[in-house]
């Protein structure tokens, strides 16, 4: 197949996005089940169990749900901002999908070896961190046009609180790509290949795990730090004023966003699609990274069913006072380690 | 294809200029200013210099321009009532200054762009990741250490500003009796700490709080 031409090249992109998307979109479904058969069974109750075998199909139901509900916009809003706001979110969310390497060089009948990641960015990285920092105004713009004293607050609370904790998000990184020495996910997960897992980052970047999986929280707005939705003060949140397909594109958003930060978790630190007889079976691949993934999501629904919510300035503290130092430290001790020539901290 | 993608984002960048200019909205202003960087980070995509279009995206659209839709909404600005009467004489300086542009822009097209043959810029790697590394720590190594010690500056200095002086209003008084205050009422550089701290009477709460104990027996009599 003639790869250069540009129609056959474009056409392939959008087949791999489409797929990518309809995937995302599915475990997105199946994880708002899973999320409220687990938290079910942690409170000692059944949960969805009626649509379909296990409550298989509620999903679908919530769908139609969704997509039949009066759409009741406020008077008062500011209606382009109120309608931009969900698309902002929703978009910001899906972007970044498309950087991610799920897989080895596999082969495929009638199409020969292709490689399983849609587009290798030099800066792929990066990318992800920029897309992620705009997925801020979706909150914000919601919170401000539903003219809302509740949507407001939520609004301002969720954009400081996303401000705060992208520093150390970021920062919380910095030690990888300093031992990496690369932005392109695709070679961050290459380097982390053979040796039974003992090259995988979350070994000499524990610090910076813990880092990112804590702020990771924080940025999705997940319990315990579920503050712009709380639902004792604030009804809930930046969203208040939404219904019907907006309050769904929200809470999509939401999920997504929960997928992507595990899908980041898993590249950087867990060695991406690495594990045991990879390289023999390629198909092994995108099966560990997905498990690697489901168990993030696992650990988030694990934590909403057990930890309370914070308060703001416990929030606030936590973020500048300890996270930032935290991982300021771990780049410090890192770059020293390396500068030494420490056997786990050799430069890739 | 590629000219295609350019007047597109090119347009869109335009136009999210304009619109910046004309709205009356702050909201909207700052909107349409997030909608220029996005297109002139898609630019510096087709330029080959991803490296650029994410600082671009994550320094301007996604840190300083959160900060600005953040006090916008904080302060809940209103649309500004148009002045016409006080801004007349900037029409014509403008309008000259526009021209000059266009002079520009048009001495570039015809004159440089038509003795260089242009480059492909899939070939240059000026905008890499790699090439921006090395450049930034050998060949302008002294810049851009001037540059960060001037942001620690800053950053000195925003928090020396913030830092709060006096911890109540000259008129404020004390409610008699014993009661407990949360801490960022008392310690004036602690922000947002909300810990409770129990006062036994009303002389340790105005000593606390650093009213004026005379003036409240003045005001008693």
């Amino acid at each position: 197949m003639d790869w250069n031409n540009p129609f056959i090249h474009v056409g392939m992109m959008l087949l791999a996005i489409t797929i990518a998307f309809t995937v995302v979109m599915m475990i997105v479904a199946y994880t708002v089940l899973a999320e409220r058969r687990v938290l079910a069974f942690i409170q000692g109750r059944l949960g969805p169990n009626r649509v379909g075998y296990g409550g298989m199909l509620q999903p679908l139901a919530d769908l139609l749900k969704f997509i039949f509900k009066e759409d009741i916009v406020p008077d008062k809003s500011t209606r382009f901002v109120y309608f931009l706001a969900p698309i902002v979110a929703t978009v910001a969310a899906l972007m970044t999908i498309i950087v991610y390497p799920f897989g080895p060089d596999v082969y495929v009948p009638f199409l020969g070896t292709i490689k399983l990641v849609i587009t290798r960015l030099d800066v792929g990285l990066l990318y992800v961190l920029g897309i992620t920092s705009v997925g801020v105004y979706g909150i914000a713009l919601a919170g401000w046009s539903s003219n809302n004293k509740y949507s407001l607050m939520g609004g301002l609370r969720a954009s400081s609180q996303l401000i705060s904790y992208e520093l150390s998000l970021g920062l919380s990184l910095i030690g990888v790509i300093l031992m990496s020495g690369t932005l392109d996910l695709y070679s961050i997960v290459e380097q982390q290949s053979s040796w039974y897992g003992f090259k995988w980052n979350i070994i000499p970047q524990f610090i910076g795990f813990v880092v990112y999986l804590i702020s990771a929280i924080a940025e999705t707005n997940r319990v315990p730090f579920d503050l712009p939705e709380a639902e004792t003060e604030l009804v809930a949140g930046f969203h208040t004023e939404y219904s019907a397909m907006k309050f769904a594109l929200f809470f999509m958003a939401e999920y997504v966003n929960m997928f992507t930060v595990s899908m980041l978790a898993t590249t950087l630190f867990l060695g991406g699609w690495n594990g045991p007889f990879v390289e023999q079976v390629p198909w092994l691949g995108p099966i560990y990274f997905l498990g690697k993934v489901i168990f993030f999501l696992f650990l988030y629904i694990w934590l909403r069913g057990t930890l309370p919510r914070f308060r703001f300035d416990q929030l606030m503290n936590f973020g500048w006072k300890f996270l930032l130092p935290l991982a300021i430290l771990n780049i410090i001790l890192t770059a020293t380690l390396m500068f030494f020539d420490v056997p786990l901290f050799r430069f890739r | 294809m590629l000219a295609l993608l350019f007047l597109l984002f090119g347009g869109l960048a335009i136009g999210c200029a304009v619109s910046m200019v004309v709205q009356r909205n702050p909201l909207y202003s700052a909107i349409s200013l997030i909608g220029v960087f996005i297109s002139l980070a898609s630019l510096y995509v087709m330029l080959a210099a991803p490296f650029i279009a994410a600082v671009q995206i994550i320094v301007y659209a996604g840190a300083i321009m959160v900060l600005v839709v953040f006090v916008i909404m904080l302060l809940n600005v209103e649309e500004e009532e148009r002045r016409r009467t006080r801004l007349r004489y900037l029409v014509p300086t403008a309008m000259a200054l526009a021209a000059i542009l266009i002079a520009e822009a048009a001495f570039i097209f015809y004159f440089v762009g038509a003795q260089r043959s242009p480059q492909d810029p899939s070939t240059s790697d000026v905008g890499l990741t790699s090439s921006i590394g090395t450049g930034l720590f050998t060949k302008y190594l002294l810049p851009f250490e001037i540059t960060s010690i001037l942001l620690l500056m800053a950053i000195v200095g925003a928090m020396t500003l913030a830092r709060r002086a006096a911890i109540v209003g000259p008129l404020a008084r004390v409610i008699p009796g014993a009661q407990s205050l949360p801490r960022h009422r008392v310690d004036g550089e602690a922000t947002s700490d909300a810990t409770q701290i129990r006062t036994t009477s009303t002389a340790e709460a105005s000593r606390l709080l650093q009213v004026d104990e005379s003036r409240r027996s003045v005001e008693k009599e």
